[in-house]
This record gives structure tokens, sequence and C-alpha cells, in this order.
């Protein structure tokens, strides 16, 4: 199947494969924020390039079908919102915006340290979409027309 | 102090690359590497001989560690230089629109 958009087809295999662990990877980097070097950056970092490799291996297209753009860019716009919300919550529930209310539970487990870990996955869903929608539009430019964008 | 010495030098590829290079790709990657050498630097200053990372796990409690401090401002700065670097893409991409070229040296007209 010769398809005109994208890269060969050892790219697409390999991607095919890859991006799941790229995925996957990254989210064991949001998941650990608080117990090991990483977090909501880092992670979020990993996740936008795992869309990236796949908009660069099968075309924009294929990623267009495969994502839905509309539903990531209001996703992207409300997180924030989520990251407020969360904030607000500790001044309702603790003593000072952005405070820690939620128990701490044990040191070193999984699901421990309260909040932290929930504005981790805040900022990794921003910093991801908002990575991936950047290079996104750059690459919506074309290039060979001119006039307003 | 020659670590120090060699990120100026870094820094100073940066400034050759932005003020000699033609091509807009160029000095947008120059620019790119000047932050990633100011970023070296302020890593460098919190850095400890024989110390480990800031994060306390079950291994590390009790040794010393490395600064904290310079890591969070390198992030935000890393953040920062991400937003300046995809500011310089889209201005070197519309400029690419109106003339056709990267070459800062055909750019020549102000208007139309």
């Amino acid at each position: 199947m010769k398809d005109s958009h994208g890269m060969t087809p050892i790219v697409k295999t390999v991607t095919r494969v890859s991006v799941w662990l790229i995925l996957l990877y990254g989210c064991y980097i949001i998941l650990h924020g608080h117990l090991t070097p990483g977090g909501g950056f880092a992670g979020g970092v990993v996740i936008a390039l795992a869309f990236l490799n796949v908009m660069l291996a099968y075309g924009k297209s294929f990623t267009a079908e495969w994502l839905n753009i509309r539903l990531l860019k209001d996703i992207e716009a409300a997180s924030i919102t989520l990251f407020l919300v969360l904030g607000l919550l500790g001044i309702a529930f603790g003593n000072a915006f952005l405070a820690n209310f939620l128990g701490k539970g044990e040191m070193f487990s999984l699901f421990s340290s309260g909040t932290i870990p929930l504005f981790n996955i805040i900022i990794g869903i921003k910093v991801a979409l908002s990575l991936f929608l950047v290079v996104w539009v750059l690459a919506d430019i074309d290039s060979a027309k001119g006039g307003d964008l | 102090m020659i670590l120090y010495l060699m990120c100026f030098a870094l820094f100073l590829v940066g400034l050759y690359g932005l003020l000699t290079k033609r091509d807009l790709i160029k000095i947008i990657l120059s620019s790119a590497i000047m932050g990633y050498s100011t970023n070296l630097f302020l890593v460098l200053f919190g850095y400890r001989r024989d110390a480990t990372y800031a994060i306390l796990t079950p291994n590390n409690s009790g040794q010393a560690m490395v600064d904290p401090l310079p890591q969070a401002l390198v992030l935000t700065s890393i953040v920062i230089e991400l937003g300046i670097t995809a500011l310089l893409v889209a201005l070197a991409i519309r400029l690419y629109q109106k003339y056709g070229t990267f070459d800062i040296t055909k750019m020549r007209s102000l208007k139309g």
C-alpha cells in the first residue's frame, strides 16, 4: 500500500509499536513525579513527543483522524482551570492557596503526598497538549501561501 | 572555575552564530545554544561534589544533596526558552511566506 503522506513503511511500523511505549513512559514519569526525578513537566514533554512521533511518521491528515484536535484544544484550555480549582480547594479545606489538604499517606509509596500527584497529572496534561498543539499550529501554516494566518 | 569558563565559551559560540549567520534557522539554533549555556551555568552553581540529587528516596536519606533552587529556576527558564523558540519559529515562517527565503540579507524591503 503506497501512501503519499508521511515517511517510509519502516518508520511507520516502528512508530506503531514505539508510540505506546513512549506514552507509557510519559505516564510513568508523571505518576511517579513525587517519588523520583521527573514530574508533570518532564512526563508531559515525553507524551507530547509521542504524539509528534505519530505526526511526523504518518502525516497530518492521519493524525487529525486519530486524535480529536478540537477536543485536545478544549482540554488544554480547561486543564489550567482545574489547577485553579484545586488551588482554591486548598483555601477551602486547608489554610492557604495550593495547600496540601489531603492525607499525606505513607512515605515513598505511590499513593501518597496528598495533592502533589494530582497537580503533577494536571501539569502533565497541560504541558503535553500545549507542546503538541504549538507544533501542530506551526505545521498548519502553509509556507507557500502568503497573507493572513 | 574551568567549568564556568567553558559555559561562557559555549555562550560565545551561540553569540557568534547569532551575529554572523545569515540563515534564520541557524540564528534560532544559536539563540537556543545561548540559552542552554546559561541553563548549564545556573545548574553548575548548585553543584556539590559527592552529593546526590535533591530528592528524598529511601536510599539517599542523610547524604549531602545538590542545591535544588537553581534546578527549579532552570526548569522555568527552559519553559520560557521554549516559548521564545516557538515565537522565533513562527516569525521565521511568516518571513518565509513573505520573502520565500530564510536568508536575512535578502529581506531588504521594509514594507510591501
